[in-house]
């Protein structure tokens, strides 16, 4: 074996250590090295004597030309979606507020990468990704774009380019570590944001894991980085973190958004001691600022002439004419967590986690989303303080098979306060807590989640804030088999009466009953259930039971047949209005609209690698949910007083069925799923609803 | 009452535990997971201190399985969502087990599998390696088909593969390893980081460097000399410090200036016989 070139300069790694490596998804992911059809190789001899000829005269004079510093990596991935419906599109859920030109239920798609980098030396490399736009089919022969003409026209094509495919630059940075005491590495440009953690700064989804710009600095002291830290400072993305999803764009309240200096500030110190304990501070501010319109040299000012609509002069205003504009805070968050990792014994590791938020909103420069928008809306409306019940706690102990028979035990407390506000966390592809929760996938602490540009196939997220209990789970293993049980108890912070959710607190408008992500969306015309950012009520007081079992088991036969059960139980209930004590009196409540669902749900599931590459599963589910007084209406007299309430109960019944197919080979990557899905809610107030969906979802990949 | 049940049902599987037959061990120095004593981490926060610090390996036969536990110095971690992409509840670690299960010499295979940069002596030759890695049987099958072809009938893959704290844990066919553990095998125990972009000769290896990047080990060199092995068992494989300078001898490497890897010297590693 000979090499020519140093590693940084042959391999693709780095490249993609930066755009994807702590992605680390099973498809995209092998090297498809064949060579090409033999059908060409004089062509490919011939070009090879040139080139060698060429390289051999004049060689020495480019023995490391700018070719031969840049490594390159492709990807095409293509993704079948199919369902009895007619929509048409290659993406299950999309934009939930406005229509998209990408989601739909039926359609084939594809998409190309290609990925870049150069090492200039082991001290300074630079990447790029760039992307071509998903959203079109294979039906969309000559379009180039969605605007369709006003007049009747057979062209086929489109005024737009939303369809057309065209590549888009996604990702670019510069990296470098200069010879400056403690500092390794100093990037400029993309990154995923994954040095902090889900409650301050949370690493981006994967769809996005270049789209965060910014400078990141890191660096550590000590041989064994006993002191380590990180410092960044990000570009605010300005749709999605700011009220109302936004830094300023859209919001009626602003006529000019400027968003050009909306910046996150992130510092993370990390102590590691010994190799027993590790603590970790981190502190971050998200900060969204608005021009002062009353500021003479603002574009478009109110007083452009230093006088009121009088004619008047206003005060202090000739003063400020100066050149310069100033500026006002539109939202403002901060979050401080420290976090301890103790591994005091063998058998024993501990993990302590406190933090402290606040929130500084302007009303007169964000709408208000609670008021105006149904509810929906990522935030309080409101100022909060650090010590404004805005803390977040979690304590985990683990034991690690203290008996030594393979019996492991895990317990968690958790108490996340009913204002804690994290704007900027993780929105999802993160967990923060132990327990599978209600819709088992992950927890986490903010109402800014993303449930949306996923397919039925993805996993869902749940907001944790205002939760407060505890889980212990136990798990054992004998040989292949395995088996692990949670049982997990939850209150609410979030339980009281009278809460202001008109003005203050978002409710996301769908707040009733047990989420049915398997028929889900998000207008909430299907009777889908709590929205699940949904953690504030008028009236609540709520407590949660989860239990779970899960099971698996690898059969000793042919290849191995692995088997898999899983059980699990929620009982939820919510006594919502209650008499309440106030100043007044006692305000009165109702048990007419008392809740109590009980959830409970059975999985089986079995699967067989037929070959090395061919491997064929297939699982069934059945749902049973009862729930009384799952939906209705809390009567009220004329002075808002409890009078009585209007809920009815609701049943549900699911069975799903499902085939997964997964083929590697050679570089190629194939993945199929199948749903069959049967759904009968019988509800007591509106009209029982039928489901019948059948589905699927394929796809194929490959990287070079 | 209750508890008395427990412990009666604790007793019983510990008394089960120890019932089983052949148990053996190797033990590994903490802090030597610095490959031939210059290895650093990568920097990227992801990599805790001592996840790929290897402390004791044992092999235990049950039935026609036998189990295998790695331990490592840190709480094991899956900060990139394993289950995400069908993996086994860890993402970091890449652990491959050289076994020589005849001691003869010209038997087995010298060469490691690809992406270690390192090879065994002839006396040392293994007949089987087993894999415990993240990434699920369908991706590592289709990587070691892929990339190393000629070995692939002596790779084994586990039957199950998961995590526990600080303990990987496999189960291994006993078919599979050709045989139950026995008396006289050698033993070679290499931690390796799972890279699941690899190079395109690389099974799922990450690579050292000369320089420590985010998500590239540091202190090695930039050419494909280095061995890209942080930590292993060495000597006795007793625990014994000593075992740190025996590891880093037996790592030693050198490169040549121009990156030919014919004229440099790879890492040879040792076996250790129990």
């Amino acid at each position: 074996m000979f090499s020519t070139l140093p590693k940084w300069r042959t391999t693709r790694e780095a490249l993609e250590a930066e755009f994807r490596s702590s992605y680390q998804s099973d498809s995209s992911v092998m090297l498809n090295y064949r060579t090409g059809k033999t059908s060409r190789w004089m062509v490919a001899v011939a070009i090879g004597i040139f080139v060698v000829a060429i390289v051999s005269y004049v060689g020495p004079k480019f023995a490391y030309a700018d070719i031969a510093n840049i490594d390159l990596g492709a990807s095409i991935y293509t993704k079948w979606l199919y369902r009895n419906n007619d929509s048409q599109g290659v993406l299950n859920l999309g934009n939930p507020f406005w229509p998209d030109n990408i989601s739909g239920d039926n359609g084939v798609g594809s998409e190309f990468e290609l990925r870049i980098t150069g090492r200039l030396s082991q001290y300074v490399e630079a990447g790029a990704r760039i992307q071509s736009r998903f959203g079109s089919l294979w039906q969309d022969w000559w379009e180039n774009g969605d605007i369709g003409y006003d007049e009747h026209n057979t062209s086929g094509e489109s005024l737009g380019m939303n369809h057309a495919q065209y590549m888009k630059l996604r990702g670019y940075y510069v990296r470098f570590a200069p010879p400056i005491p403690t500092i390794q590495w100093i990037t400029v440009g993309a990154s995923d944001l994954s040095m902090f953690n889900p409650w301050t700064i949370g690493k981006v989804r994967y769809i996005d894991r270049d789209n965060a710009k910014g400078t990141f600095v890191e660096g550590a002291v000590g041989d064994a980085r006993e002191f380590s830290y990180n410092l960044a400072v990000i570009a605010l993305p300005k749709l999605w973190v700011g009220p109302s999803w936004s830094t300023g764009i859209g919001d009626p309240t602003l006529v000019n958004p400027f968003y050009a200096n909306d910046w996150a500030y992130g510092a993370k110190f990390q102590v590691n001691p010994d190799s027993w304990g590790r603590f970790e501070l981190v502190g971050t501010v998200t900060n969204d600022l608005e021009i002062d319109t009353a500021d003479p040299d603002a574009q478009g000012t109110i007083y452009p002439t230093c006088e009121d609509d009088l004619g008047n002069e206003v005060p202090g205003c000739q003063d400020n004419k100066n050149g310069a504009v100033g500026t006002f805070t539109r939202y403002l968050n901060a979050v401080l967590t420290l976090e301890a990792q103790l591994d005091p014994a063998e058998i024993v590791t501990i993990n302590l986690l406190g933090g402290l938020s606040m929130q500084q909103l302007d009303p007169q420069l964000a709408t208000n989303g609670v008021a105006n928008s149904g509810g929906v809306f990522p935030v309080p409306f409101a100022d909060i303080g650090f010590f404004d019940k805005s803390y977040a706690g979690r304590v985990r102990v683990e034991l690690l098979d203290p008996f030594e028979v393979g019996l492991g035990m895990k317990f968690e407390y958790f108490n996340i306060g009913e204002n804690w506000v994290s704007m900027f966390g993780a929105r999802r592809e993160a967990d923060v807590l132990l327990t599978e929760g209600f819709l088992g996938g992950g927890q986490l602490p903010t109402l800014n989640l993303a449930n949306e540009f996923v397919d039925f196939d993805e996993q869902w997220y749940e907001s944790i804030v205002g939760w407060h209990g505890g889980t212990a789970i136990f798990d054992f293993e004998y040989n292949t088999f395995g088996i692990s049980a949670e049982y997990t108890f939850i209150t609410y912070n979030t339980n009281g009466q009278n809460r202001d959710v008109d003005f203050t607190y978002p409710t996301f408008l769908h707040s009733e009953g047990f989420t049915d992500i398997d028929v889900y969306d998000y207008a909430n015309t299907l009777d889908r259930g709590r929205d699940p950012r949904s953690v504030y009520r008028r009236h609540q007081d709520r407590a949660s039971h989860i239990a779970v079992v899960n099971a698996d088991y690898v059969i000793d036969a042919g290849r191995g047949i692995e088997v898999g059960a899983k059980f699990k139980m929620i009982a939820d209930t919510d006594k919502r209005s209650e008499d309440e004590e106030s100043g007044d009196g006692i305000i009165s409540g109702t048990t007419d609209d008392d809740y109590s669902g009980l959830l409970l749900h059975g999985k089986v599931s079995v699967a067989y690698p037929f070959t090395d590459e061919l491997r064929i599963g297939v699982s069934a589910e059945l749902d049973r949910w009862s729930e009384q007084n799952r939906d209705g209406l809390l009567l009220t007299d004329g002075d808002g007083n409890v009078t009585g309430a209007n809920y009815g109960d609701t049943d549900t019944d699911k069975e799903k069925v499902s085939a997964t197919i997964r083929y590697d080979f050679e570089g190629v990557h194939l993945n199929y799923l199948f749903e069959y899905i049967h759904k009968f809610q019988n509800r007591e107030l509106k009209p029982d609803q039928n489901f019948h969906i059948v589905q699927g979802k394929a796809t194929v990949e490959v990287s070079w | 009452m209750r508890y008395l049940s427990w412990i009666v049902i604790l007793s019983t599987l510990t008394v089960a535990n120890a019932a089983f037959a052949e148990v053996i061990t190797l033990t590994d120095p903490k802090g030597d997971d610095k490959g031939p004593g210059t290895y650093e981490y990568p920097t990227d926060g992801v990599y805790r201190p001592g996840s790929f610090d290897l402390t004791k390996v044992t092999f235990e036969s049950s039935g026609d399985d036998t189990i295998i536990e790695v331990e490592i110095a840190a709480k094991i971690e899956d900060p990139w969502d394993s289950s995400a992409w069908g993996g086994n509840g860890f993402s970091l670690q890449f652990v491959q087990i050289y076994l020589d299960t005849n001691k003869a010499t010209g038997s087995g295979h010298a060469e490691t599998l690809p992406g270690l940069n390192a090879r065994f002596s002839s006396e040392s030759a293994w007949e089987k390696v087993v894999l415990i890695s993240p990434q699920g049987k369908n991706r590592l099958q289709s990587e070691v088909n892929a990339k190393a072809k000629a070995l692939k009938d002596d790779v084994v893959i586990p039957r199950k593969t998961s995590v526990k704290g600080r303990t990987l844990r496999a189960v291994v066919s006993n078919a599979d390893l050709g045989s139950a553990v026995a008396k006289g095998w050698g033993y070679q125990v290499v931690m390796q980081s799972n890279e699941g972009f690899p190079d395109k000769s690389d099974l799922l290896t990450r690579k050292v460097n000369e320089y420590a990047g985010p998500h590239r080990f540091g202190g090695g060199s930039d050419w494909e000399c280095d061995p890209h092995i942080i930590d292993m068992v060495a000597g006795g494989a007793s625990g014994n410090p000593d075992e740190t300078k025996a590891q880093a001898d037996a790592l030693k490497y050198t490169c040549d200036k121009g990156g030919d890897v014919g004229k440099s010297t790879l890492a040879t590693l040792p076996m250790v016989y129990r």
